[in-house]
């Protein structure tokens, strides 16, 4: 008797317990809380959070709340794809929102096999074109199209020299900036690779002082870059060559300080200081949301956001969150964020780019150019 | 003309900067045969002694004294809660001092987070030395360390206490029975160790990026230099930062920052596999 008694409760319960898990939409997302980019962990975080509630606030994907599962792939490639295998296997995550190296992009889109919906967000090289995989990522060219000749026209920059670290993201974008160095009227006179954990540039310093370079495009990332940009400001280099970053955020930014800042441009899809009604609410927002907690922004994690944006634009086009039906519809989806508005052609997205000027120890926007193409062509 | 000066002097700033990096590294193993592997973390530690001063309301000049105090705290807990209990133990205070390392720079990235920070130049602009432009803080800082490691060596030389830790480096057993607290003297020469490390980041803070995982660079670098000058005398480190920066200065500007590098690891190697004991061995 009491066992039929007990039939009931335990269907009730049962019932409780699944329909959660029926009625919302898991999304993984995949961001770097340890290893050298784990700087960047605690404000993608906060952009997801931010991302999740507007999702849910407009009626979730498919009429489905979204909740976020966080995994981290500031570790290795075949630990970030063991991390992404028990989301994806195990926690019953339907689509992935990543912001991480590319080694570990190859990695998860080869676990992936185009299966599961995955984003992109992070500034990468360009040229991803795996089934099942979307990227609101700013490419190269979308970085440096718009802005090298902005900086000709508006300050002379012509004789640019090239210094990034020795690996594939410096060496494509400065693939992507030589034809549009050409097409500015510029010329290249000076290229130069070094290693990953390079502290000391004098050499290099010396080297652009001799070339008579008048611009510098900086593909160094994190430490190295803040190292170089200290060095660059000590010995006055400053006067003789404006600099132009790709990856210099707000952190990186306040590393190098207001002396090593004069003449600092950076090109990215977000600044914190971009004056916009919607990237102003956007930050006013995050700091009341996170008060003390509030990590700095900068285009880095708050691509997070932009990330899961898309995801949900392209589960709501699609009507469910199955990959192969997404990739159908998914081309020609739009959505807005705290950058603008976004389009998606082919598997990237065309979106608005900013140009900053660090000039003084903090960015301020000085040029913004909507709709800039991704010039990512895939068979 | 104008670019061997600046050759020059940019080996004369990596020379020295090499050399205040790695003292520390060098009177720790010298005179107690500890590596000790978290020296880049007292570094480190030197360098946020910035940090810590502008929290507390300080003006900069103080940084020199919270450095001091700061740093000389830390590797004084560190002394009687870990190294202590290792001399004689040359692998066991190897893996100690490691894990001491990893611990540092979490604590470090708990109390004052992963973001860079910036310590700016105390003094700004370029000295014009005939056409050439040097910054002036590194003109000065190699000046600094010039000076310093002078009366450092006179000291050594010349001072009781630098008899008595030359005896106990040469003979620990008969000098306690002459007297010597060998003990206490140990203690100091390992804070002394590591507030050499601290100054050499409160000092070079301005110039590099600050976070906390910068002591490795610090590290490596300094134990490239104690390995091919000869681990432990003044006179090895003399040797071997002159040896390695310069050769690392040389390279960069001749071929380029990866041939700079490569020289250092390769002579670092054979230095290692040929010649353990380096190029000053002790008479």
């Amino acid at each position: 008797m009491k066992i039929i008694r007990l039939v009931p409760l335990a269907s009730a319960l049962a019932v409780t317990l699944a329909l959660p898990a029926l009625a919302e939409v898991r999304i993984g997302v995949l961001i770097p809380d340890s290893g050298p980019a784990g700087l960047f962990g605690p404000s993608s975080r906060q952009a997801a959070q931010l991302a999740a509630e507007d999702i849910n606030a407009a009626g979730g994907i498919n009429g489905e709340p979204v909740t976020l599962v966080f995994g981290d792939v500031g570790v290795p490639p075949a630990q970030a794809v063991q991390t992404a295998q028990r989301l994806w296997r195990g926690e019953g995550v339907q689509g992935f929102v990543g912001m991480h190296d590319s080694a570990v992009r190859a990695a998860l889109i080869g676990q992936f096999r185009g299966q599961v919906p995955y984003v992109y967000s992070g500034v990468y090289e360009g040229g991803e074109c795996a089934p099942g995989t979307w990227l609101t990522a700013e490419t190269p060219a979308q970085q440096l199209a718009p802005t090298i000749p902005w900086l000709a026209e508006n300050h002379g920059a012509s004789r640019w020299y090239l210094i990034g670290n020795d690996y594939n993201w410096p060496r494509d974008t400065n693939d992507a900036a030589r034809p549009v160095i050409a097409e500015a009227g510029g010329e290249i006179v000076g290229e130069e690779y070094v290693p990953l954990g390079t502290s000391d540039y004098d050499a290099s310093l010396q080297r652009i002082r001799a070339s008579g370079a008048d611009a510098v495009l900086v593909t160094l990332v994190g430490g190295d870059s803040v190292a170089f940009n200290i060095g660059f400001g000590a010995f006055g280099l400053d006067g003789q060559a404006l600099r132009l970053g790709t990856l210099i955020e707000e952190n990186t930014l306040a590393g190098i300080g207001a002396a090593g800042a004069n003449r600092l441009f950076a090109a990215m899809g977000f600044f914190a200081s971009i004056e916009s009604e919607a990237a102003q609410a956007f930050a006013a927002r995050h700091a009341q949301t996170f008060g003390a907690e509030a990590a700095q922004l900068n285009g880095m994690g708050q691509s997070v956001y932009d990330g899961l944006m898309l995801l949900s634009a392209l589960g709501n086009a699609a009507g469910s969150m199955d990959a192969s039906a997404i990739a159908q519809s998914g081309d020609g989806t739009a959505f807005s964020s705290p950058r603008g508005e976004a389009v998606l052609e082919g598997n990237h997205v065309a979106q608005t780019i900013y140009l900053a000027e660090g000039t003084g120890g903090a960015f301020s926007v000085v040029a913004s150019f909507d709709s800039v193409p991704h010039g990512v062509t895939c068979e | 003309m104008e670019t061997a000066l600046l050759i020059g002097l940019n080996a004369a700033w990596q020379i020295a900067a090499l050399a205040l990096l790695a003292l520390g590294l060098a009177i720790v193993f010298g005179l107690l045969r500890i590596l000790n592997m978290a020296h880049g973390e007292f570094v480190m530690l030197g360098a946020y002694s910035h940090v810590l001063t502008a929290q507390m309301g300080l003006p900069p000049v103080m940084a020199l004294v919270v450095c001091l105090g700061f740093v000389g705290l830390a590797a004084l807990l560190v002394e009687r809660l870990v190294v202590r209990h290792l001399y004689d133990r040359m692998f066991d205070s190897l893996l100690a001092t490691w894990a001491l390392s990893i611990l540092m720079r979490e604590a470090v990235e708990l109390v004052w987070g992963r973001s860079f920070r910036n310590v700016p130049l105390p003094i700004e602009g370029v000295t014009q030395i005939g056409s050439t432009g040097y910054p002036t803080y590194r003109l000065l800082v190699i000046a600094l360390i010039v000076g310093f490691f002078v009366l450092l060596w006179l000291w050594y030389r010349r001072s009781l206490t630098g008899v008595r830790l030359r005896a106990m480096v040469s003979n620990p057993s008969l000098a306690r029975t002459a007297g010597i607290n060998t003990a206490r003297l140990s203690a100091m020469a390992f804070v002394t160790g590591c507030l050499c490390a601290g100054l050499a980041g409160l000092v070079l803070a301005p110039v590099l990026a600050i976070e906390p995982n910068m002591g490795l660079d610090a590290l490596i670098r300094s134990f490239f230099a104690l390995v091919v000058g000869g681990l432990g005398t003044l006179e090895g480190l003399g040797i071997g930062v002159a040896v390695v920066g310069g050769l690392q200065a040389g390279l960069s500007a001749a071929v380029s920052q990866t041939a700079g590098y490569l020289g250092v690891l390769v002579l670092a190697i054979i230095f290692l596999w040929r010649r353990p004991d380096g190029l000053y061995r002790r008479r």
